[in-house]
């Protein structure tokens, strides 16, 4: 892989895995905000 | 006579015996470190790192004097000892030769930096707007990326062209650890390049805003309604993130594990380590850290012909960073039109340099705009996604021909 491609492919795969990383973080802080809402209903 | 001289005063008398290249280096880098710990004073560059910085380097090339066997040197350290049995014994004469081998050359200084700043981090800012955030810290990230490219053209070989591109993440722990696993041989100026420039975004970066955000954006106010979230909630997934990037970016997992361990001590709330760390960890490492940068500064360590090449690629990287991040920014406050452009800056990774320069941006033009919290959300993307293009690097960089 020439340099220039390789930049896009690391490029595109340091974004797949931030917003992998995300979509984490809001799915357990989601989960753990209902689970205290139902609590208090 | 002239002989008596250069002996009686060898920090003096040694400019005359040197190579004339090095002796006008030495004196140019005891200006320059004046210059640093001066504006360091001023506050027009950043002070923790700047003041012992600058007087490091003055110390540095001021306290030349002659060694056995005719050899010029200092009694501060030496970088470039490898055998076992010499490090040993010069150990037990330069006085930051412990500190620099069992905690800079090993990249544990990092690690606690680390430790403090993510004691001192609020992750529930991410949860205000945490997609805006983290697409703003994607963006941020294109300097290095970009700067991968022009370094290998510009004949570095790919694996120090990467690690001078790591200083678009404009993040100094991550350079100085990713250094040290990609260009061994170059972490020491690639680290002192990376301290420079990313004080210098304290002075440049304000700039780059008013270029590229005009004024009527830059005080823009954004409605943010941070979700109250559980400390419990919090404390997991801090785990759980730390778990994952661990197992996905093995390289990196030293800085993660120091950085997640600060944050989940800060939500367990033990209060004696978060003092610890927020106060004695970070700024006693900081200090040094510092102080040690100023003394690698020497004339012959600097005169690296790649240096000029270095020096130029951590520049361009930081100015890319700067206007992917505002690039970043629009591109959310075009899409939510709740949002202001300048947070983009805060997707440089410069913690917390760059989002406090967001807030001053914004206030300039707004004084009742907050846009803080969003800001410091962004700036702990910018880490997390600056930890992630670095495992990527090393995991992947065996892919380019």
């Amino acid at each position: 892989m020439d340099v220039v491609k390789y930049a896009f492919f690391s490029y595109g795969l340091t974004a797949i895995i931030s917003l992998v990383v995300m979509g984490i973080i809001v799915v357990i802080s989601k989960s753990f905000g209902n689970s205290n809402e139902q609590k208090e209903i | 006579m002239l002989e008596t001289v250069i002996h009686l005063f060898p920090g003096i008398g040694s400019l005359f015996v040197q190579d004339p290249t090095i002796a006008f280096a030495r004196i140019f880098l005891i200006l320059f470190g004046f210059a640093l710990a001066y504006f360091g004073f001023t506050r027009k560059l950043e002070p923790l790192i700047m003041v012992p910085m600058g007087i490091g380097m003055i110390a540095i090339n001021s306290g030349v004097l002659f060694l056995q066997a005719g050899k010029i040197g200092t009694l501060f350290l030496d970088p470039l000892v490898e055998q076992p049995d010499v490090l040993v014994n010069i150990m037990q004469v330069n006085f930051l030769q412990p500190i620099y081998n069992l905690m800079f050359s090993n990249g544990l200084i990092a690690c606690l930096v680390f430790f403090g700043i993510g004691a001192m981090s609020e992750i529930g800012f991410i949860l205000a707007r945490p997609w805006s955030c983290m697409i703003v810290a994607i963006f941020a990230e294109m300097g290095t990326f970009a700067t991968l490219v022009i370094g290998a053209k510009m004949g570095l070989p790919i694996n120090e062209a990467a690690a001078a591109a790591i200083i678009g993440g404009a993040d100094g722990p991550m350079v100085l650890f990713g250094s040290l696993i990609l260009a061994p041989k170059l972490f020491v100026p690639i680290s002192i390049i990376a301290y420079l420039y990313l004080s210098l975004t304290y002075a440049g970066y304000p700039y780059f805003i008013k270029l590229l955000v005009p004024k009527k954006y830059r005080g823009i106010d954004v409605e943010v309604k941070i979700p109250e979230v559980s400390k419990k909630a919090k404390f997991v997934f801090t785990i759980v993130v730390c778990t994952l990037l661990c197992l996905l970016l093995p390289v990196a997992a030293p800085l993660m594990m120091c950085f997640f361990l600060g944050v989940a001590i800060k939500e367990a709330e033990i209060h004696p380590y978060q003092e610890f760390l927020e106060n004695t960890i970070l700024y006693s490492s900081t200090l040094f850290l510092g102080l040690l940068l100023g003394t690698l500064c020497e004339a012959q360590t600097l005169l690296n012909p790649k240096v000029g090449i270095l020096l130029i690629l951590g520049i361009i990287a930081l100015a890319i960073s700067a206007v992917g991040g505002l690039l970043g920014g629009w591109l959310v406050y075009l899409v939510t039109k709740n949002y202001n452009p300048v947070i983009g800056i805060a997707g440089v990774s410069c913690v917390p340099t760059t989002a406090k320069l967001a807030q001053y941006a914004a206030e300039e033009e707004n004084p009742f705009a907050m846009i803080l919290p969003l800001a410091m959300g962004a700036n702990i993307c910018g880490v997390i996604v600056s930890a992630i293009a670095i495992g990527v690097f090393v995991s992947t960089l065996f892919l380019v021909k």
